[in-house]
C-alpha cells in the first residue's frame, strides 16, 4: 500500500510527466486556453494512460518476452496504444455520445503522445508488476491533468492582461510553463528514488 | 441595535465649508423656466398643454401615465412659450415645456391653503403625495407614493429618514435640516402614518453637527423616533449602505430595502412631503446648493423647477476664474454639463462648479492590479476584473461577476492610480445586458 | 530478423482486423456532406452568417437548412463550390459589397459641443449626451467599428474617421451592427456616387453644425435619374439599385456628395485625408 501511494506521489508532484519530464508538452499548450477543455484533456488522458499502461504491460509480460522479442518494445507498443486508442473511441461514440463530446474529441491527440509511450516504456523499465503499473498510470495522468489545469487557469487569466505582441499566445505560454517546472522543482526529495 | 460601518468606502475631501454656512435664500422668478416632462424614474407623464397656453402656479402641465408616473405642474403662473427638446442634466436632449413668468406667481386655485391632515389615513396620505408629484429628492427621483406602497408580501417595520448627505460639496439637505427640523419630522411621520410603522430613525453622519443638533432638540415629543449620528464616510448615503450601518441588515443583491422591512427617504422628500399634505403645494421648487471654488459667492437657493444653471449661476454672483466643470449633483455621481442651459430638474441636489486647475487631465492607463478599488467597493464587487472585461467587450463575464449589483458611487474610479473610468464602463455593460436581455425577451 | 517480420505483420493484421470488426459492430450513422460542406468554408468563425462558428453552418447547409450563399465571407467562390457539393443549383453574379461610414464630418469641419475625457468607444461616449459631436448623427471617431473587425479591414484616418480596405473587408456586418450610430451601411462596391452623410437635421441646423452635411436642398434628386435619389426626413438618401453618374456629386452645394471608387487602394484614402485635411 506504501508503495501505491509512493508511486502515486511521485508522479504527481516529484516527477510531474509534464513540468519535470517534460512529455506530453503538445497537447499541454494546445489545450490549454480555457480551463473547460483542459479537463475534458485531463479526464481523457487519465482515462487512456490507465488502460494503455495495463494493456502495454499485459501485451510486454505475455507476448514480447515469452517470445524473446522485447526489442521491439517501441514500435509494438505504439501500435498497441493507437489500436486501443481507436476502438475506446469507436465503442465511446457508439455507447455514449455525450462521453463521447466531452472527451472522444481529445482522444485522437492522445495516440501519438509521447507521454503516453513514455509511460508504457516507464512501467518495463522500473519493473512493476501489474498493480504497481496501472497505479503509476493513473498517477502520472492525474499529474498531468493537474499540471494543465494550473496552466490552463493561468492563461485564462492572461488573456485580459495586456501582454506585448511578439510574446503573445505560445510564447508567454512557454514562458509561463517554464516558471512552473520551477516551482514544481520544489517538490525534489520528497519521495526517495 | 447592530450595524457598524459597511465595507469600503472613501473618505474624500469634503468641501463642504464653502456653502455649509449659507442660509437658504430664495430665488426671485428667473424669465424663463425649462420644465422637462421626464422628472422622475419610470414613466414620464404625458404634456396636457401646448403653446400658447396660460397656465397658474401649481397646475398640472402633464398627467402621469400609469403608477409608477407622477404629474407635472407649472413652477408659477405665465405662459407655456414653446414644447421642444432642451438639454436634460442626467445627460440627453428630452422634450420640455418653456414656461415664461408672468411676474404675478398666482397659484391654481384650490392650492396653497393650510388644512388639518390629522384625519388623513394612509391612502388619502399617499394620494396627495402623488398628486403633488413628489419624487426621490436625494437624486434618485423615484415616485415617492409608489415607495410608500410596497406589496403585503414585503412588511415594512422601520423608516430611515437620510440626512447623511454624504457626497461632497452639497450642503442642501444639511441646511434644510438646521432651518426646518419641525417640518421634516412632521413629514417623515407622515410617510410613517403612509406606511403603518412605529419606527423612525433619522440619520445625520458626523460632520453635520448643527444639524443634528437642530433635529435632536425637534425629535425630542415625538416616541419611536431617534436620531443617529454615522460615521462620515462616502457613500454613508447610499441605501443598503446606510441600512447596514444603522441596522445591520443586509438588502439582498438585486433586492430592495423592503426585502429587508426598510424604507428609506431624504429629507428633502420628507419636506416636499409636509408642504405637500399640510399646505397643498405639489413639488415645483426645491432647495440646490450651488457651490465650488468656480462660483463667485456658494449659496442654497431654493429654486423653481425649470431654472436653468445659468440663471441660478447668475442669482449666484456668476463663475469665477476660468470654468472647468460644471456639474448637476455631486462630484462623484453627478453628470458633467455641456450647456448651461440644462435646468434644475426634481432631482437637482447641487449645481457644483470646478475651476479649469480643479479638473485633472487625464490618459487613462491599463490596469495594474493593485487592487485599491477591490478594497473600497462598498457592493463587494471586483472593479478591477470588470473594467477589464468591458474593455475586452466581454460582457457575459461582467455579468456574471455581478456588475448589475453597482451602484455607480464612483469610489473606484477615485482610487484608481491608473485614472481608469471605471463607472463609464460599467454603466456601458449595464445597458448592454440590458438591451440583450430586452432582446431576448 | 524473420521472427520480428513476422510479429510485426501479423501484430499489425490482428489490429487493423480489430478495428475493422469494431468499427462495423459499432458504426455511427454521419453525415458525410457536413464535412465537405466544412471544407469548403472558409473557416473564419466571424460570425458573419449570424450563427455562432463554420461548423453549425455547414451542418446547416448539409441538412438543406441553410442557403449554399448564406456565407458572406465566402462570397460568390464559395457559393459556387458549395452548390457543386450539394448538388444544387447557384446563380452566380451577385456583387460583392462593401462596408461604408456615411459621414464625412471629420474633426476640421464639424462642430464639437465639449471636450469629451472618458473611454474611448463610441458606445460608451454616445451615452453621453449623445456624444461630443454638435450633429447627432455624426461619427464619433473613437473606433468601435475599427476594434470590432474581425479582418482588421478599418482603420482610423487621424482626422477623426474610419476607413475601410476594401482589400480585407467581407461585409461581414459586425461594424455595421457595432456602430451606435447606425450610420455604417453595406454598400455594393462597384457604385461610385455616395452621400456621406446621416443626419436628419433640419438645413439651417446642420449649416451651423457642419461644413459638410445634408442641408436638404434636393438639387440632387433633381440632378439624378428619377428614383434614384430620395429624400427621407431632411437627408437625401441614393438607392443603390440606379447608376448614377458622376456628374450629378457636382451639384451638390454642401460637398456631401462623392465620387469615390470603394475598390481603390486604402493608402489613396489615407494619403487624400492627410492633403487636403477637409473633406475627401
Amino acid at each position: 500500500m506504501k508503495t501505491l501511494i509512493l508511486i502515486i506521489v511521485s508522479a504527481v508532484f516529484v516527477n510531474n510527466f509534464v513540468l519535470s519530464r517534460f512529455l506530453g508538452i503538445c497537447p499541454f499548450l494546445g489545450v490549454s486556453k480555457r480551463i473547460k477543455t483542459a479537463a475534458g484533456m485531463s479526464a481523457a488522458v487519465i482515462f487512456v494512460m490507465t488502460m494503455a499502461s495495463a494493456a502495454t504491460w499485459l501485451f510486454y509480460e505475455y507476448i514480447l518476452v515469452p517470445f524473446n522479442l522485447v526489442y521491439l518494445q517501441t514500435v509494438t507498443f505504439i501500435l498497441v496504444i493507437a489500436a486501443l486508442v481507436q476502438v475506446v473511441e469507436t465503442v465511446l461514440l457508439k455507447k455514449s455520445p455525450t462521453l463521447y463530446r466531452a472527451l472522444g474529441i481529445y482522444l485522437p491527440l492522445i495516440t501519438t503522445n509521447c507521454a503516453v509511450l513514455g509511460v508504457a516504456v516507464l512501467n518495463i523499465q522500473k519493473e512493476y508488476n501489474l498493480v504497481e503499473t496501472t497505479v503509476f498510470g493513473f498517477g502520472a495522468a492525474v499529474g498531468f491533468g493537474f499540471a494543465m489545469m494550473i496552466f490552463s487557469g493561468i492563461r485564462e487569466r492572461m488573456e485580459l492582461c495586456d501582454t506585448p505582441v511578439p510574446l503573445r499566445g505560445t510564447a508567454i505560454g512557454l514562458v509561463t510553463a517554464g516558471l512552473l517546472s520551477l516551482a514544481f522543482m520544489g517538490f525534489t526529495g520528497l519521495v526517495k528514488q | 441595535m447592530a450595524g457598524g460601518k459597511f465595507f469600503g468606502g472613501i473618505h474624500p475631501k469634503y468641501h463642504k465649508e464653502l456653502a455649509s454656512a449659507q442660509s437658504i435664500e430664495q430665488m426671485p422668478l428667473p424669465e424663463r423656466l425649462i420644465v422637462h416632462f421626464a422628472q422622475n424614474l419610470g414613466a414620464a407623464p404625458k404634456p396636457v398643454v401646448k403653446k400658447g397656453d396660460a397656465v397658474r402656479k401649481g397646475q398640472v402641465i402633464a398627467e402621469p401615465q400609469g403608477f409608477v408616473s407622477v404629474p407635472l405642474h407649472a413652477p408659477t403662473s405665465g405662459s407655456v412659450q414653446a414644447i421642444d427638446l432642451f438639454p436634460h442634466p442626467v445627460g440627453a436632449d428630452m422634450p420640455a415645456a418653456v414656461i415664461v413668468p408672468d411676474g404675478k406667481d398666482e397659484w391654481a386655485p384650490g392650492l396653497n391653503a393650510p388644512r388639518n391632515a390629522d384625519g388623513f389615513d394612509a391612502e388619502k396620505i399617499k394620494g396627495i403625495i402623488r398628486d403633488a408629484g413628489l419624487v426621490g429628492m436625494g437624486g434618485a427621483a423615484f415616485p415617492t407614493h409608489v415607495k410608500l406602497s410596497p406589496p403585503k408580501e414585503k412588511p415594512i417595520d422601520l423608516l430611515i429618514v437620510n440626512g447623511a448627505e454624504c457626497e461632497p460639496y452639497l450642503a442642501s439637505d444639511h441646511r434644510l435640516m438646521i432651518e426646518r427640523p419641525a417640518e421634516i419630522l412632521e413629514g417623515a411621520s407622515l410617510f410613517a402614518r403612509a406606511l403603518g410603522v412605529q419606527q423612525v430613525i433619522v440619520a445625520i453622519e458626523k460632520n453635520k453637527p448643527e444639524a443634528i443638533e437642530a433635529i435632536r432638540s425637534a425629535i425630542v415629543e415625538r416616541r419611536g423616533y431617534s436620531l443617529r449620528a454615522l460615521d462620515v464616510v462616502y457613500p454613508q448615503g447610499a441605501e443598503r449602505q446606510l441600512i447596514f450601518a444603522l441596522t445591520g441588515r443586509r438588502v439582498p443583491a438585486g433586492g430592495l430595502p423592503m426585502d429587508v422591512g426598510v424604507l428609506v427617504q431624504n429629507v428633502g422628500t420628507a419636506f416636499a412631503a409636509y408642504e405637500a399634505v399640510h399646505f397643498g403645494r405639489p413639488l415645483i421648487e426645491r432647495v440646490v446648493c450651488v457651490t465650488g471654488r468656480g462660483i463667485a459667492r456658494p449659496k442654497n437657493i431654493v429654486a423653481k423647477i425649470g431654472t436653468t444653471f445659468n440663471d441660478a449661476i447668475a442669482f449666484c454672483g456668476g463663475q469665477r476664474g476660468e470654468s472647468g466643470k460644471v456639474i448637476s449633483g455631486g462630484p462623484m455621481m453627478g453628470v458633467a454639463q455641456y450647456s448651461l442651459e440644462a435646468p434644475i430638474t426634481k432631482g437637482t441636489s447641487g449645481i457644483v462648479l470646478l475651476t479649469r486647475e480643479e479638473v485633472a487631465q487625464f490618459v487613462s492607463d491599463p490596469c495594474i492590479r493593485c487592487g485599491r478599488c477591490v478594497r473600497v467597493c462598498p457592493m463587494l464587487l471586483n472593479p478591477s476584473a470588470l473594467s477589464i472585461f468591458v474593455e475586452r467587450l466581454r460582457f457575459d463575464d461582467a455579468e456574471a461577476y455581478h456588475v448589475i449589483d453597482c451602484i455607480e458611487c464612483g469610489c473606484c474610479a477615485y482610487v484608481c492610480p491608473s485614472r481608469r473610468p471605471m463607472v463609464h464602463h460599467f454603466r456601458r455593460a449595464k445597458a448592454e445586458i440590458r438591451s440583450k436581455a430586452a432582446k431576448a425577451s | 530478423m524473420l521472427t520480428a517480420v513476422i510479429a510485426l505483420s501479423a501484430l499489425a493484421l490482428f489490429s487493423s482486423f480489430l478495428l475493422a470488426v469494431v468499427a462495423r459492430a459499432f458504426a455511427v450513422p454521419v453525415n458525410p456532406k457536413i464535412e465537405e460542406v466544412e471544407g469548403a468554408l472558409p473557416g473564419a468563425n466571424c460570425g458573419g452568417c449570424g450563427l455562432p462558428g463554420c461548423s453549425e453552418l455547414a451542418r446547416r447547409i448539409a441538412e438543406g437548412k441553410a442557403d449554399v450563399d448564406a456565407c458572406p465571407v465566402g462570397g460568390e467562390s464559395v457559393a459556387l463550390k458549395l452548390a457543386a457539393i450539394m448538388g444544387k443549383a447557384f446563380e452566380g453574379g451577385a456583387v460583392r459589397k462593401i462596408a461604408l461610414v456615411l459621414c464625412n464630418g471629420n474633426d476640421q469641419v464639424a462642430e464639437k459641443r465639449f471636450h469629451y475625457n472618458g473611454v474611448r468607444d463610441c458606445t460608451s461616449a454616445a451615452m453621453l449626451f449623445g456624444g461630443d459631436k454638435a450633429c447627432l448623427y455624426g461619427c464619433l471617431g473613437l473606433g468601435t467599428c475599427v476594434g470590432i473587425c474581425p479582418f482588421q479591414a478599418m482603420r482610423m484616418l487621424p482626422n477623426g474617421l474610419p476607413a475601410v480596405d476594401p482589400a480585407k473587408c467581407t461585409a461581414c456586418g459586425k461594424c455595421v451592427a457595432a456602430c451606435p450610430k447606425k450610420i455604417i451601411k453595406l454598400v455594393p462596391i462597384d457604385k461610385r456616387v455616395h452621400i456621406l452623410c446621416s443626419s436628419h437635421d433640419k438645413g439651417a441646423k446642420v449649416r451651423k453644425i457642419c461644413e459638410v452635411g445634408c442641408i436638404a436642398c434636393t438639387k440632387c434628386v433633381k440632378e439624378a435619374p428619377e428614383g434614384a435619389i430620395t429624400m427621407h426626413d431632411n437627408l437625401a438618401v441614393v438607392s443603390y439599385d440606379f447608376d448614377i453618374p458622376d456628374a450629378v456629386a457636382a451639384c451638390c452645394p454642401m460637398n456631401t456628395i462623392h465620387v469615390r471608387a470603394l475598390d481603390g487602394a486604402i493608402e489613396r484614402l489615407e494619403e487624400a485625408a492627410s492633403v487636403s485635411g477637409g473633406a475627401l
